[in-house]
């Protein structure tokens, strides 16, 4: 999540099972009027199948996710957040002081997907890019980048399907200046880790059936 | 009223019943068609029988016509149901955060969205009792309509009997189409009688 003076940007709230926790965490934060805005990076109940919930706590919300899902995504129940398609080309969202850009990440995994990059916290929260397969007890910072790449290298090959769309997305996240990238799942990356997973992914050969 | 996971489940059970009473209605007017032509054909030896084809007829009509009706409720009442549990769903959610976040300043911000979804489970459930009486009301109704049907049937093989041999077989048939379907449809109206108890 992220705050400005008087909003709150809620990013991939997350499945319904996870509501009622997600919703306290949050209110130790802030009061529930202050989250304005929803987003939801794809379509995956992983990661918005909560809406129906947040759709009754919330009245006045916006949910910002990609065009592609739009009609998928009103299956979660949604009756007074409205809808903000966000462009494949991605674009930004201004609250109050921060500014954030959505990067476009389609068919990482998803074929309507975005990041979202923080310019001045220096943050690429990457959502299923950099995901790693292990316990939740696993530590919050990737120690040991050889040794973390097993726990990513199989998701990564299965569950994304394009070469090209990795390698454009390289080349765009090349361009950001990153301190922190943080998945969706498993560790976060900081620092020269964030280089070395650059690496990684564009020589790694995705949309195999590997596993 | 039943448990939560129950009560959408035989709306959408009745709908379904209604449907299928309403295709079975549809069948009713057939067999009453099918009896005019006979009627023609048999001439005077049948005279008896044609006040009857039209009461088969109206029944036939009157069946159609208050299945669809009914149909139309149990469907509303379907979906009024389903958003009446997703609205105690969010307070069951709702209740489990104020535990939760026990003792955080911000906690009392839930609060009106808390009341909000109340009193649309409130708005709901008064709207789904109304609905569920209204079901109620035209089941009944559509029930005693049904009565006719053995009446009907009756009559329509007393005038059989009277019918030239060659048509008596066709009346016959006539008054056996009657009384099964008649007796289909009162079963699938006494099932969903017996789901609204449920509801209720
Ligand atoms: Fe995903
Ligand atoms: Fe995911």
């Amino acid at each position: 999540m992220v705050t400005s003076k008087n909003n709150a940007f809620l990013m991939d709230p997350g499945g319904v099972e996870l509501f009622s926790a997600m919703l306290a965490n949050v209110i130790k934060e802030v009061p529930v009027e202050k989250i304005t805005h929803i987003f939801a990076s794809h379509q995956d109940p992983d990661v918005i199948s909560s809406l129906g919930l947040w759709d009754q706590a919330l009245t006045t919300a916006t949910l910002h996710s990609p065009w592609i899902w739009e009609g998928f995504i009103r299956h979660f129940g949604m009756n007074n957040i409205t809808y903000s398609p966000i462009p494949d080309e991605g674009g930004s969202i201004q609250l109050d002081e921060v500014s954030l850009q959505y990067i476009p990440a389609h068919y990482l995994h998803s074929s309507g997907n975005h990041n979202i990059y923080d310019p001045k916290a220096k943050i690429l929260m990457s959502g299923d890019i950099g995901a790693a397969l292990e316990e939740p007890e696993a530590p919050l910072f990737v120690e040991d980048f050889e040794q973390h790449i097993p726990k990513m290298k199989m998701f990564h090959q299965r569950w994304m399907p394009s070469n090209r769309a990795k390698n454009d997305w390289v080349a765009r996240v090349r361009k950001l200046d990153i301190e922190m990238m943080c998945p969706q799942h498993g560790r976060i990356f900081r620092g020269d880790d964030v280089k070395k997973f650059l690496d990684w992914f564009e020589a790694l050969e995705v949309g195999i059936l590997a596993g | 009223m039943s448990d939560s996971t129950n009560y959408f489940v035989a709306a959408a059970v009745i709908a379904a019943k209604l449907d299928r009473a309403t295709k079975v209605s549809q069948r009713l007017s057939l067999t009453a068609s099918n009896a005019r032509v006979v009627v023609l054909r048999a001439g005077e030896s049948a005279a008896g029988f044609r006040p009857l084809t039209d009461a088969i007829h109206s029944l036939a009509d009157i069946t159609v016509s208050s299945s669809k009706r009914i149909n139309t409720i149990a469907a509303t009442l379907s979906k009024t149901s389903v958003q009446m549990f997703r609205a105690d769903r969010a307070l069951k959610y709702f209740l489990d955060v104020y535990a939760r976040a026990k003792g955080s300043p911000n906690l009392a911000s839930l609060d009106e969205s808390f009341e909000r979804t109340k009193a649309e489970y409130e708005r709901l459930s008064t709207l789904y009792r109304k609905q569920v009486k209204n079901l109620g009301d035209e089941l009944s109704s559509i029930e005693s309509e049904l009565r006719s049907a053995v009446i009907l049937k009756t009559l329509c093989e007393t005038e059989a009997t009277r019918a030239k041999g060659e048509y008596r077989e066709a009346f016959i048939s006539v008054s056996r189409n009657v009384e099964s379907t008649a007796r289909e449809i009162k079963e699938l109206i006494g099932y969903s009688r017996r789901q609204v108890e449920i509801l209720k």
